[in-house]
C-alpha cells in the first residue's frame, strides 16, 4: 500500500470537472484508492465522493492506493494534479 | 430526391382529394419533382419573369374568373403564352369547370388538368401537407424506438445487447413501443424527425429464445404508439472495466445527427443481467427536466464550487488573522 498527501493546487479547487477527471483517471487502474481529507474518507472511484471532499486551493488530500497497479496509480494521479487539470 | 407521376398521384389519391381528371390522359407521365405549390395568377396574367413552373400549379376562383373576364382572343394569347412553359400539373379547384381554350391548350402541350372538389384554402393545406410528407427527407435506422413518459427514446447498440429486451420490460412497465429493429424516420421540419415502423413490420419484435412476437396481441392498443417524434438516442455498450470512460457528471450535453437534426446520446455501458428499464425512465424524466431548462448537474456542481469559494475566502480571512 502506499499513502501519500497531495496539495490541491488548482485556483478553483476540486470542483466538479476536475473531479469527474480524477475519478475517470483512478478508474482506469485496479487498485483501491481512498481519499481522505480531514475525518472524511471517500473512495476516489466515486465522483459524488470525491465532490463531497469539497477540496479548495491549498487543501491537502491523503492518498492511500493499494493494489497490483498502486506505483502507476500514483503517479498518474499526482501527475492530474500537478496539471492543475488543465485549468488556470 | 424523390418524384411523383400525374398519373401515380392521381390513381393513389383521388378519393383522398376527391380528384376527377378532366383532360384525356396527356401529361400523366410528368413529374412533380418539389414540395412546392403555386397559384400563377401573375403568370397567366402575362407576367413571366418569375414564374416557378416545375411546381404543381393550383388555379382557384381568382384565376378562373380572372380568365373568364378575357375576350377569346386574348384568353388563348395568355394562355399560349403560359404553356410556352413546362408545367408539370394543373389542378382546378372547387370542382370549377375550366375554359375550353384552357383544355385545349393543355392537351395540346401535354398537361393534366385534374379537378378537385376542395375549395382552394382547404386543398392547399392538405396538398401541402401530403407533398411535404411526400418529399421529406427520410432513413431507416436499426435500433428500437420507445415512447418513456412521452420521451421518444432510439435504442441503438450492436445485434443482441438488448435492445429488444429493454422494450419489453419498458412495455411491461407501462411505456409504449413505436418500432423495434427497424425504424422509419421522417425528417419533418428543420429540427424535427418522427420515427415510425414499416408497414409489414407493425409491433412485431423479435425476443432472442421465444421468437417473433406481437407487442399490440400480447400486451393490448396501449402497449403501442404509431409514431413517436425522437429525442433522444440511448446508445447501449457492452461494460468494459478496463476503459471506464463513461460519462460521470452529464453537465455537457454529448450529440448526434440525424437527416440533420441534432440530438443528445446517452451512451449507458450494460452487463448481462443488468436492469436498463429504470435508467431509461430517469434519461426521460432527466430529460424532460432539461427540456424545462433545468439540469440537475449542472446546479449541483454550481453549489459544489460555491462552497469551495467560501472555504476559501474563510481560510484567507483566518490566515491574516493575527490577533
Amino acid at each position: 500500500m502506499i499513502e501519500k498527501k497531495i496539495k490541491v493546487i488548482n485556483e478553483l479547487g476540486l470542483h466538479a470537472r476536475p473531479s469527474a477527471q480524477l475519478v475517470q483517471t483512478i478508474s482506469a487502474f485496479e487498485s483501491e484508492v481512498m481519499i481522505t481529507r480531514d475525518e472524511l474518507t471517500v473512495n476516489a472511484k466515486s465522483i459524488m465522493g470525491v465532490m463531497m471532499l469539497a477540496a479548495e486551493r491549498g487543501a491537502e488530500l491523503l492518498f492511500r492506493v493499494d493494489g497490483p497497479d498502486e506505483k502507476e496509480a500514483i503517479d498518474a494521479i499526482e501527475k492530474v494534479f500537478a496539471s492543475k487539470f488543465g485549468e488556470d | 430526391m424523390p418524384e411523383i407521376t400525374v398519373e401515380k398521384l392521381y390513381q393513389e389519391h383521388k378519393e383522398e382529394f376527391e380528384l376527377y381528371l378532366l383532360t384525356d390522359g396527356s401529361g400523366l407521365k410528368k413529374k412533380i419533382e418539389t414540395p412546392a405549390v403555386h397559384r400563377p395568377g401573375l403568370a397567366l396574367a402575362g407576367f413571366t419573369q418569375r414564374f416557378p413552373h416545375r411546381r404543381a400549379l393550383i388555379l382557384g376562383e381568382t384565376e378562373m374568373a380572372f380568365l373568364a373576364s378575357l375576350s377569346t382572343e386574348e384568353r388563348i394569347r395568355l394562355l399560349r403564352n403560359f404553356f410556352s412553359f413546362d408545367v408539370p400539373l394543373l389542378i382546378v379547384t372547387k370542382g370549377l369547370n375550366p375554359p375550353k381554350e384552357l383544355l385545349r391548350l393543355a392537351t395540346e402541350n401535354n398537361t393534366a388538368i385534374i379537378q378537385t372538389r376542395f375549395n382552394t384554402a382547404d386543398f392547399m393545406i392538405q396538398f401541402s401537407g401530403f407533398l411535404d410528407e411526400f418529399f421529406a427527407p427520410r432513413i431507416t435506422l436499426h435500433g428500437t424506438l420507445v415512447d418513456v413518459y412521452g420521451v421518444g427514446l432510439l435504442y441503438t447498440g450492436k445485434a443482441g445487447i438488448g435492445k429488444s429486451e429493454c422494450s419489453l420490460d419498458l412495455v411491461e412497465r407501462g411505456h409504449r413501443l413505436v418500432a423495434d429493429d427497424m425504424i422509419n424516420v421522417v425528417k419533418k421540419s428543420q429540427n424535427l424527425i418522427v420515427g415510425s415502423a414499416s408497414e409489414l413490420l407493425g409491433h412485431h419484435m423479435e425476443v432472442r429464445g421465444i421468437g417473433v412476437v406481437d407487442i399490440e396481441r400480447l400486451f393490448g392498443i396501449r402497449a403501442i404508439r404509431m409514431q413517436k417524434r425522437v429525442e433522444v438516442e440511448v446508445r447501449l455498450v457492452l461494460w468494459d472495466e478496463t476503459k471506464d470512460k463513461y460519462e460521470r457528471l452529464g453537465m455537457e450535453e454529448k450529440y448526434t445527427t440525424v437527416l440533420g437534426v441534432e440530438m443528445p446520446v446517452v451512451t449507458i455501458p450494460v452487463s448481462p443481467g443488468k436492469n436498463i428499464t429504470v435508467i431509461s425512465e430517469v434519461i426521460a424524466m432527466n430529460h424532460m427536466q432539461k427540456t424545462y431548462g433545468e439540469n440537475a448537474a449542472v446546479e449541483f456542481s454550481r453549489r459544489l464550487s460555491e462552497k469551495i469559494q467560501r472555504q476559501l475566502a474563510s481560510k484567507r480571512y483566518l490566515q491574516s488573522d493575527y490577533e
